[in-house]
């Protein structure tokens, strides 16, 4: 299944957007406005979508002329794109945006052709299934872990370059009793928060010449 | 005067060390077919794909081709698009800058590339890479609104971090029956299979 990479699913959504004339201001530009004031980073709305890896919302003006001798040619309706790379199914998905993030969604959707609003979660499903376009070609670098699994990793990651760090230079007996309680409070360690910029830096250790001395 | 920006606001097209890179190009519908032939056999024979996946700072990437007639059309007052052209739509989640991106795209995967865009029009093949970059800064649009779950690391972070979580798993499991001096080795192993994916995350370069 082209939309598909391992356990990833690559969605592209075309919305058109409505076209009104009368509008005080226009439906796209009522889009952009919105999306420009949204709050990004941990307090981004797609963090409650939580298997949300990675989406961008675009506002497509137009198709693009790239010279002569190439047709010069216009579509005759804006577009809201969505492309989205998330765990798991397509309906669970949006079903989740509808329930999770309704005020986006109404925000967002709610200026183009043939929303149906969000009283009718499937009629909501089904409105972005019609919008869909069936990927042709979809590559996902990491395809096998969830979002939250590898949130997780990256807060390990960062704990065991601080537990090697702390522990350079203790006799073997010492190490080991720290690395179970380590490995203990590991296993039940939660995953970060999605989004966020700033906790889960580390620097790079330099490991001590002495732990090779010792362990060697 | 120098301007502050928070982290918490992503830029046009970038959030954390991830670029956003949206392309639409023309193609003449005849040419969809063997695009499409072409990217079947992609997915199809897995060796293909070694040099996308050797560059190792690609998230996620796809081309969605779109019929001149498909074009989601939602309700009889929404006017009924007349294109002459079929259009390739290309999205990639990347890390680094834009000009690394495309430098390095065009120098390991020259080929692929031209193998992918030769069907659309004007496309001025990805060597040498300068025709290539103002083919690309032309067909290129902006992201109106970009968010990734983890913006501080690169998909090399993401790799390395699993394999970390692996060793931690592997070593925590069996470290409770092993004698210390049987540990030692152990985590001597341990120091030197995680000791190369320990590097930095954080804030990314600034670039273009």
């Amino acid at each position: 299944m082209a939309n598909v990479s391992g356990s990833v699913y690559g969605l592209t959504i075309l919305s058109p957007i409505i076209d009104d004339p009368n509008a005080d201001i226009s439906h796209d530009g009522a889009i952009r406005q919105y999306l420009a004031n949204l709050p990004n980073g941990h307090t981004s709305p797609f963090a409650k979508v939580s298997s949300t890896h990675i989406c961008r919302l675009v506002v497509m003006d137009d198709v693009i002329y790239v010279g002569t001798p190439a047709n010069e040619e216009h579509l005759n309706s804006k577009y809201l794109v969505f492309e989205s790379n998330f765990d798991g199914e397509l309906e669970p998905y949006l079903a989740r945006m509808a329930n999770e993030i309704p005020e986006v969604v109404e925000s967002v959707w709610g200026h183009c052709v043939g929303y149906p609003g969000l009283r009718d979660v499937s009629a909501f499903v089904a409105y972005m299934k019609k919008c869909q376009i069936t990927t042709t070609f979809y590559f996902a670098d990491v395809n096998d872990h969830t979002v939250q699994s590898t949130l997780r990793a990256l807060k390990v990651q960062a704990s065991v370059a601080d537990f090697i760090g702390k522990h350079q230079g203790e006799s073997p007996a010492e190490i080991q009793a720290a690395f179970r309680a380590f490995y203990e409070r590991v296993s039940n360690m939660s995953e970060q928060e999605p989004g966020h910029h700033d906790p889960q830096g580390h620097q790079s250790i330099k490991l001590n010449r002495s732990i090779a001395a010792q362990h060697g | 005067m120098k301007r502050i920006v928070s982290e918490e606001v992503a830029l046009t097209n970038i959030n954390g060390k991830t670029y956003a890179m949206t392309a639409i190009t023309p193609m003449k519908p005849w040419k969809t077919p063997i695009l499409k032939i072409f990217f079947f056999f992609l997915a199809l024979i897995k060796p293909l794909q070694a040099r996308l996946v050797g560059l190792s700072f690609i998230h996620f990437a796809r081309w969605v081709v779109i019929k001149r007639h498909a074009f989601p059309r939602l309700a009889d007052s929404q006017p009924e698009e007349n294109l002459s052209y079929d259009y390739l739509l290309f999205f990639s989640n990347f890390n680094g800058t834009w000009n690394q991106y495309i430098d390095a795209f065009a120098d390991v995967l020259a080929d692929g590339l031209n193998l992918v865009w030769r069907w659309s029009e004007k496309f001025p093949m990805s060597r040498p890479v300068t025709a290539f970059k103002r083919y690309i800064s032309l067909v290129q649009f902006d992201t109106d609104y970009y968010y990734t779950a983890y913006p501080r690391a690169t998909t090399n972070d993401v790799k390395a971090a699993h394999r970390v979580c692996a060793a931690v798993e592997d070593l925590g499991r069996n470290c409770n029956g092993m004698s210390p001096a049987e540990f030692s080795a152990a985590y001597l192993h341990f120091l030197m299979k995680v000791q190369k994916d320990l590097g930095s995350t954080g804030v990314g370069p600034v670039g273009t």
